[in-house]
């Protein structure tokens, strides 16, 4: 009953249906972005679910070379599906930086606003008199974070680098995938996803120290050294014992039982134990009760041995195979051991839970249309994270944010469109403008 | 003056992380109680506040967390395992009976003077216990309380009771389904070419890493506000969130993304290529990025065959280019081809073409690089001794994270923190102990 009760109360705390009733907890900060593809974009993406105004600055005309990525080519409504989900809530802005009155208004969105983030080859900010040495200047307050492969200093300085080169130089790639196979590249931008999260918590931090001192800083930030922090007992391992750490294909070799096996009815299954007593629940589940007091997997240091763990495992996939996905779910809850189907973009998007919880969001964008994406992450009993709109084609909040924002007068940003300082979408390729359907008006925002 | 100095040597100057210990830590007046059990998502989570310097008390059973058991064929260093012996940064490790009335009495009196709560329970578990955020709300509403579980605190699943594991979370992120080989031959699949998952903990690293964020998003709002709140974090729906595309797909296109090994079904070329002596990465998408890496193998054919992104987004094209592209490769050390592609790109520069060599982890040890910036390091530990390390990526030019310890024995602050934290000497502690307490 008081399980029950305490659902029934957390349900109620967190209902996502009363999350535009609620406050956001970064309503106060700004982010001027000046970022393409993933591991800058994405930073100030998940910064705006909890509130954060972010003005995405592109170049005019082609944009963010992100416009053009999507599976197969296959264009959703005219936007790219690799650029749509981290433009979500972005102001969309597009000015020549590159030119003297264009980095002048990037310089004034600066001095309004509370982070940078540029994921730029380092120094080219610098070069176009942009950068931290210069913006700290009009905005001591300014916190800023430049993100890329390898960082602003050291020998791989002038390697460009993309989230793949960070994949495999790390290590994150070899440690990945079945040993007669190659190292294995994750199916995401994984160190570009992953690091603009951490790099997340950087500025949030530095943000808890200026709300203390009212001093802002410089953050350098490279994606390949983030996913080595992600690599867990790799590098202790390697010290201790001097042997390189290998792939392993699915079974957890630090945790056992954990792998993913195929059920009867040929789904794929990941199934796990952390501790003695779930490992017991897994052994009733099995019909096997004496393998909890049996020595050579009693203990999880016994199971963890080599030639326990191989014997633990296919005995566990031998019986797996027996059973249905289904029926390994329910022993799961009625155990309470791990389990769960391999999930696929099909299975979140009729996943009844997931929607319920935001993960599965819903957006009725003014341009883009309906569709679903990969929603909340982290959901905030008082300032719940949400998506207002998908996104916007290049330039296409110019007029607005540059009036509301920065006072500009309407005889002022025409003369910045006439001298192409401010730009809108190009044509061709995909991906820039409106799309076909659009009507010309929807998503404008008076100016 | 200034001006004349490069970026690289004015920032290096002010971020370098050899003078971190000179400077601040961001949250050194935030104080979090980490009551994880066998999980490392929550412990990951702490470690990061605690790197950024957050007070973080550490609270195992009296015979220590499961987790310490997590270690590659159970390798054990002076009693703790390497995965939570990586995790236990900087924190202040003491042991509290959470099952016992008073153990329970405790847990409330830390509580009241505590900032955060990160815990990993089933739901529901320490709200029966009469410490959950139902509770601890009105002793302090100030608290901002962080519950991390698989399937979270609502929704249909939330009570199924399955149990938090890695394997399970990865699973769950839909980021497997689209990792691992296809079968070169669908009649006959190797066991090896199924859905794969990373070999790291990396569903608990992203649940770690977004209820970092979201707890520090809750301390700014609670700066204005004064108001403390609960989050829920499912790690799947963390790393689920880090996908491409995968919802907004199957809903445009009624199809799944599928598995396509080293591919990338939205970038081509952008993958690895067989070498003379190993394996290298090259890519070229973008228009200007393909021109430049069919001008570097010589091959303008190929550019002229394969003009667009939506012949290079072909699945059967990508087949045929990646061969071609392999002829040149093939023929090439992996010195070679760096050198070739760095320096179309530093004296021709019309396009970039992007390479990397794929790394073992012990060659990624070996490069000076990571040790000139201290990404790696080898620090020696009060207890554990000598210990190599990756630090957290981010160089701050005021408050730069930093590890100051390993970790800590089971129960080895005991005194310090309850002596600190409530006054208990000695005596009360024995006493503590005695009953199963601590």
């Amino acid at each position: 009953m008081a399980r029950e009760d305490y659902f029934k109360w957390a349900e109620s705390v967190f209902d996502p249906s009363k999350t535009f009733e609620k406050p956001e907890a970064l309503a106060d900060i700004k982010i001027v972005e000046l970022c393409t593809l993933i591991l800058g974009p994405s930073l100030p993406a998940y910064l705006s679910e909890f509130g954060a105004t972010v003005f995405k600055v592109e170049l005019p005309g082609m944009g963010d070379t992100m416009r053009s990525l999507t599976p197969f080519a296959k264009f959703f409504n005219g936007a790219a599906l690799g650029w749509l989900k981290e433009a979500r809530n972005k102001y969309h802005l597009a000015i020549d930086v590159r030119v003297e009155e264009g980095a002048e208004l990037f310089k004034e969105l600066v001095k309004r606003s509370d982070v940078v983030v540029e994921n730029l080859r380092a120094g080219t900010m610098d070069k176009w008199g942009i950068g931290y040495r210069q913006l700290r200047e009009i905005n001591p307050r300014i916190i800023y974070i430049a993100l890329n492969g390898f960082g602003q200093w050291g020998p791989y300085l002038e390697r460009p680098s993309y989230d793949a080169i960070a994949q495999s130089e790390s290590g994150e790639a070899w440690i990945s995938g079945f040993p007669d196979k190659l190292p294995m590249k994750a199916g995401i931008w994984l160190a570009d996803y992953y690091g603009g999260l951490v790099g997340a918590v950087g500025v949030l931090a530095a943000l808890a120290h200026r709300d203390r001192t009212g001093r802002g800083q410089y953050i350098e930030y490279s994606q390949a050294e983030n996913l080595m922090r992600a690599m867990d007992w790799t590098w202790l391992y390697q010290h201790f014992t001097g042997k390189g750490r290998e792939r392993y294909g699915n079974r957890d070799v630090s945790i056992c039982p954990a792998d993913i096996v195929p059920s009867k009815d040929g789904e794929m299954v990941a199934i796990g134990a952390a501790t003695d007593k779930q490992f017991q629940g897994l052994c009733q589940a099995m019909g096997k009760p004496e393998w909890a007091q049996d020595p050579r997997f009693a203990t999880h240091l016994e199971r963890l041995k080599e030639e326990n763990a191989v014997e633990l495992l296919a005995a566990i996939r031998q019986w797996a195979a027996t059973k249905t996905c289904a029926e390994l779910d329910q022993l799961a809850s009625q155990y309470g051991f791990g389990a769960q189907k391999v999930s696929n973009g099909k299975d979140h998007f009729e996943d009844e839970h997931l929607r319920k919880r935001n993960f599965t969001y819903y957006v009725d964008d003014p341009i883009y249309g309906e569709l679903y994406e990969e929603g909340i992450a982290p959901k905030l009993s008082e300032t719940p994270g949400r998506i207002k709109w998908a996104g916007k084609p290049v330039g296409f909040d110019n007029e607005y944010v540059l009036k509301r924002y920065l006072g500009l007068k309407t005889k002022k940003i025409k003369y910045l469109k006439e001298k192409n300082i401010i730009g809108k979408w190009v044509d061709v390729p995909p991906g820039r403008k409106p799309p076909e359907r659009w009507d010309g008006k929807s998503g404008i925002l008076l100016a | 003056m200034e001006k004349e100095k490069s970026w690289g040597d004015w920032i290096r100057e002010l971020d370098d992380p050899a003078k971190t210990r000179e400077k601040p830590e961001a949250l050194d007046h935030i104080t979090v109680l980490d009551v994880s059990y066998a999980n490392m998502a929550g412990c990951f989570c702490t470690s990061t506040l605690a790197e950024f310097g957050a007070n973080v008390i550490r609270i195992e059973p009296p015979d220590g967390d499961p987790a310490r058991t997590f270690s590659p064929w159970g390798y054990m260093h002076m009693g703790t395992g390497l995965g939570y012996l990586n995790e236990g940064r900087n924190k202040h490790h003491v042991t509290l009976n959470l099952e016992s009335e008073e153990g329970q009495e405790i847990f409330r009196k830390l509580a009241k003077r505590a900032d955060v709560v990160v815990e990993t329970f089933l739901p529901g578990t320490m709200d029966a216990w009469g410490i959950g955020y139902r509770q601890l709300k009105e002793l302090n509403p100030r608290l901002i309380y962080c519950a991390l579980y698989t399937y979270g605190q609502f929704g249909p699943k939330a009570a199924c009771g399955k149990a938090d594991v890695d394997v399970v979370d990865q699973a769950y992120s839909g980021v497997v389904s689209v990792s691992g080989e296809p079968p070169e031959d669908p009649q006959n699949p190797k066991p090896s070419e199924v859905p794969t998952k990373q070999g790291n903990w990396m569903g608990w690293y992203a649940g770690g890493a977004w209820a970092a964020v979201a707890i520090l998003a809750a301390l700014h709002y609670r700066v204005q506000s004064g108001k403390g709140q609960f989050i829920d974090v499912s790690p799947a729906e963390a790393y689920g969130r880090c996908i491409n595309y995968g919802i907004n797909y199957y809903y445009g296109f009624k199809d799944t993304i599928p598995r396509v090994g080293n591919y990338d079904v939205g970038v081509f070329p952008y993958t690895y290529f067989k070498c003379k002596d190993g394996f290298a990465f090259l890519s070229g998408f973008a228009d200007p990025n393909w021109k430049a890496l069919c001008t570097i193998i010589n091959r303008p054919d190929l550019q002229q065959q394969f003009p667009t992104i939506f012949e290079r987004l072909n699945v059967d094209n990508m087949k045929i280019m990646y061969k071609e592209i392999e002829k040149w490769t093939m023929t090439h050390t992996y010195d070679e081809i760096f050198d070739a592609v760095m320096d179309y790109n530093k004296n021709i520069g019309q396009g970039v073409v992007v390479p990397g060599r794929i790394s073992s982890p012990m060659d990624t040890m070996k490069a000076e690089n990571w040790w000139v910036r201290m990404a790696l390091e080898t620090i020696e530990d009060p207890h554990y001794g000598q210990v190599t390390i990756a630090n957290h990526a981010h160089k701050m030019t005021e408050t730069p994270p930093r590890v100051k310890w390993i970790c800590r024995p089971v129960g080895a602050d005991n005194y310090y923190v309850y002596a600190k934290m409530l006054g208990y000497g000695p005596k009360r502690l024995e006493e503590l102990k005695e009953k199963g307490i601590l």
